[in-house]
């Protein structure tokens, strides 16, 4: 007698062993639904928001050397990152914000600039008793850090905003306690809040272009030249692996890409907030 | 010839759920076939030791200390000796865990496969391979499979999910769906009200059961159809979502929340209504909708998982897991249940027990252990390379860890001291039976 044909419940095939595997096995099965390709150009404009960011801690970590060495006037460094930030202020509010926070603005500076000038010879002196090697230790570590948990612009579950920067003052703190003077502790706590909190700002409206990245990245490499040559091999080299290397890497392994869906797939329903 | 099968899991009486109450039936069944069935599970608050339960069904409440979601510390050391004890004790011959989401189940497992032990691993859930907790159980899942004898799925969309999870063998595993008592599950047609059309939602309030999905279609159904009133048990997270709900919309008459509802009082519940409700997002065989059918209810329900095979499309309504479309399928079921046309509930219940019971699901698991009862006695070696098979093989230092542990346990506790328990005297309760 011709066995009924296997169908897909529970309730029939009685006539078929329990460990019975069908030819429509595993044909819900897909591979890859939602997958976009991503181009060479894109990964590689991707990696230069992590260039930017690496950037701006090393042109942070340059002032601190420079200040330190005592290689430049700190009210030469003062006066031109105020220019800078003034100029990139005023392009800011201008091209993406409105005129009309201007006062709340001006509140918050001078608020900032009241107590950081309060407070800055409580600073210079805080880690007096604790060796400077252990100072650059933990500042490494923490601009590590701040650099791992930065946001790029992914919505990722390793991003937090407030520990990268949180990491980043706090290293910032450790660097600015190095300094003679209360006043070069001031300047290097502008400076740091200039960095790390205006200019992601600045720079997540600003399209990033490679052109961009280019000047960026030269003008750092050039200043480094003044630290160390040999860092500035490091940079160069670094910078070569994140923006080329990594992208190529990417775009090579994406063909691994191996997402399976099918009828055990948990549905996907907006979740409700009773509290709006 | 007698067999004792121990089943081993974190899920057990008195938690309440799909996989208690398919361990309990299973295990009863399995009884009343002449097999010993002896049950490990952790304790629950002041419920440890040794219980017995209906027809002498032994069950050890192991003290261990939960750790989250009702499952123990996956340590695969601590317990050791105590789950040892307990196998020689009773002189198991296969260990049967089940629950991918039960660390015990696993450390039974391991610890059977060590001594020796035939094993089988029943599943009785689906699992995506996106996010991070699922491709973490998706290895633990891989590791306990690659040396289990046989494995066990509910459905067969859970047999498709299994076997792309723990790359396993597709001949090492078994589709033996869940069952219900159609005796137990039976319609009272007095219970339910003449004038009002009454839904039933029966499950726990957590996001995987889909009660967002159910409080949507509450605040659309509500003030559309007054005849129509909700009778929601269960608890969980969620619950106070729906209890937010009823308050802001003065649903209180309308709708009426129950909270746990004791396994026993179930059937009076379902028979209070007309429809059954399920909106679960994933599901590898759902229990609730068999036992609503099989109480002569309408059932309406999300087309996800493994439900699409439970039960034919002319006892269901299937939809998407859409709120629209569940709608849709409500007001259907409503026009049939206002105009009278409904199937009588009796003849329901027939055709579910036509299709599910207990007793052929308990030989058919009874095959199994035959089939495995014949395969040889692994050598320590063919363990291990068992294990090494899953591709995890850092997970071979935990096995021989636990090899070790139980060397030494043979040296000190050996054999021989531990007390052989006596079976419980099951042949004088049939004469009891007779009498």
């Amino acid at each position: 007698m011709k066995k009924r044909p296997w169908r897909k419940n529970l309730y029939e095939n009685q006539e078929y062993p329990d460990n019975y595997t069908d030819e429509s096995f595993l044909k819900d099965l897909r591979v890859n639904v939602h997958f976009q390709p991503i181009s060479l150009k894109d990964s590689t404009l991707g990696a230069t928001l992590i260039v930017h960011e690496l950037c701006t801690v090393i042109v942070f970590v340059i002032i601190y050397v420079y200040l330190y060495n005592h290689w430049s006037e700190p009210n030469y460094i003062f006066s031109w990152t105020c220019g800078a930030t003034l100029f990139c202020f005023v392009a800011y509010r201008t091209f993406y914000g409105s005129i009309r926070t201007f006062g709340y603005d001006l509140q918050t500076v001078l608020l900032f600039l009241v107590f950081g000038q309060l407070f800055s010879p409580i600073l210079y002196t805080l880690t007096d008793t604790i060796s400077t090697d252990t100072i650059y230790t933990m500042s490494f570590l923490m601009m590590i850090v701040h650099l791992i948990f930065f946001d790029y612009g992914l919505s990722v579950a390793v991003v937090s905003n407030s520990l990268s920067l949180s990491a980043v003052i706090f290293a910032s703190l450790c660097l600015s306690s190095r300094l003679a003077t209360p006043y070069e502790a001031f300047i290097l706590m502008t400076v740091s809040i200039k960095c790390f909190v205006l200019f992601p700002l600045l720079r997540n409206k600003i399209k990033t272009s490679f052109l961009f990245t280019l000047i960026f990245v030269i003008l750092v490499a050039y200043f480094l030249t003044t630290v160390s040559i040999l860092m500035t091999y490091i940079f160069i080299s670094t910078i070569i692996f994140i923006n080329v290397v990594c992208p190529l890497i990417f775009i090579r392994f994406q063909k691994y890409k191996d997402n399976i869906y099918g009828p055990w797939d948990e549905a996907i329903v907006q979740s409700i907030d009773m509290t709006e | 010839m007698t067999r004792c099968i121990c089943m081993v899991s974190d899920f057990f009486y008195p938690n309440i759920g799909g996989v208690e109450e398919h361990i309990f039936n299973l295990s009863q069944c399995l009884m009343s076939n002449g097999n010993k069935v002896v049950v490990i599970t952790h304790s629950y608050g002041n419920r440890k030791g040794v219980r017995y339960m209906s027809n002498g069904l032994k069950v050890y409440y192991i003290p261990i200390k939960v750790m989250y979601n009702q499952c123990v510390l996956p340590t695969y050391f601590c317990n050791i000796p105590i789950i040892r004890y307990i196998y020689i004790r009773e002189r198991v011959d296969i260990v049967h865990s089940h629950s991918a989401f039960s660390t015990l189940a696993h450390e039974g497992l391991l610890v059977g496969n060590l001594m020796g032990l035939k094993t089988v691993f029943t599943d009785h859930s689906l699992l995506g391979f996106c996010d991070v907790s699922s491709i973490l159980i998706n290895i633990l899942l891989t590791m306990a499979l690659s040396a289990c004898n046989h494995c066990i799925c509910v459905s067969h969309t859970g047999k498709e999910n299994t076997v792309l999870r723990a790359n396993t063998k597709i001949d090492n595993v078994s589709v033996i769906p869940n069952s219900v008592d159609t005796q137990m599950f039976h319609p009272i047609p007095e219970l339910r009200s003449k004038d009002n059309v009454t839904i039933i939602v029966l499950s726990r309030m957590v996001y995987r059961k889909g009660i967002d999905l159910v409080i949507q279609i509450i605040e659309k159904i509500c003030p559309k159809y007054p005849e129509i009133n909700f009778l929601i048990g269960g608890d969980g997270p969620k619950r106070v979502l729906l209890e937010e709900l009823r308050e802001q919309r003065g649903f209180h008459n309308r709708v009426r929340l129950l909270g746990t509802v004791e396994h026993s009082e179930v059937k009076y519940v379902l028979n209070k209504g007309h429809i059954f409700l399920n909106c679960s997002l994933t599901e590898a065989y759902c229990m609730a909708i068999v036992e609503a059918v099989s109480c002569g209810l309408l059932v309406v329900s999300t087309n996800v998982g493994g439900i699409p095979e439970v039960l034919p499309k002319d006892l269901l309504y299937l939809t998407k897991p859409e709120v629209p479309e569940l709608i849709k399928g409500i007001e259907s079921a409503l026009h049939v249940v206002k105009s009278g046309q409904f199937v009588c509930p009796y003849k329901l219940n027939l055709r579910v027990k036509g299709m599910y019971d207990w007793r052929n699901i308990a030989s058919r698991v009874e095959k199994v252990y035959d089939l495995i009862s014949f395969k040889k006695k692994r050598t320590l070696k063919q363990t291990f390379q068992c294990y090494l098979s899953s591709g995890v093989w850092p997970f071979l230092v935990v096995v021989a860890l636990a090899h070790l542990m139980l060397i030494i346990l043979d040296i000190f506790v050996p054999r021989e001291n531990i007390d052989i328990c006596r079976n419980y005297p099951s042949e004088t309760r049939k004469q009891i039976k007779k009498d």
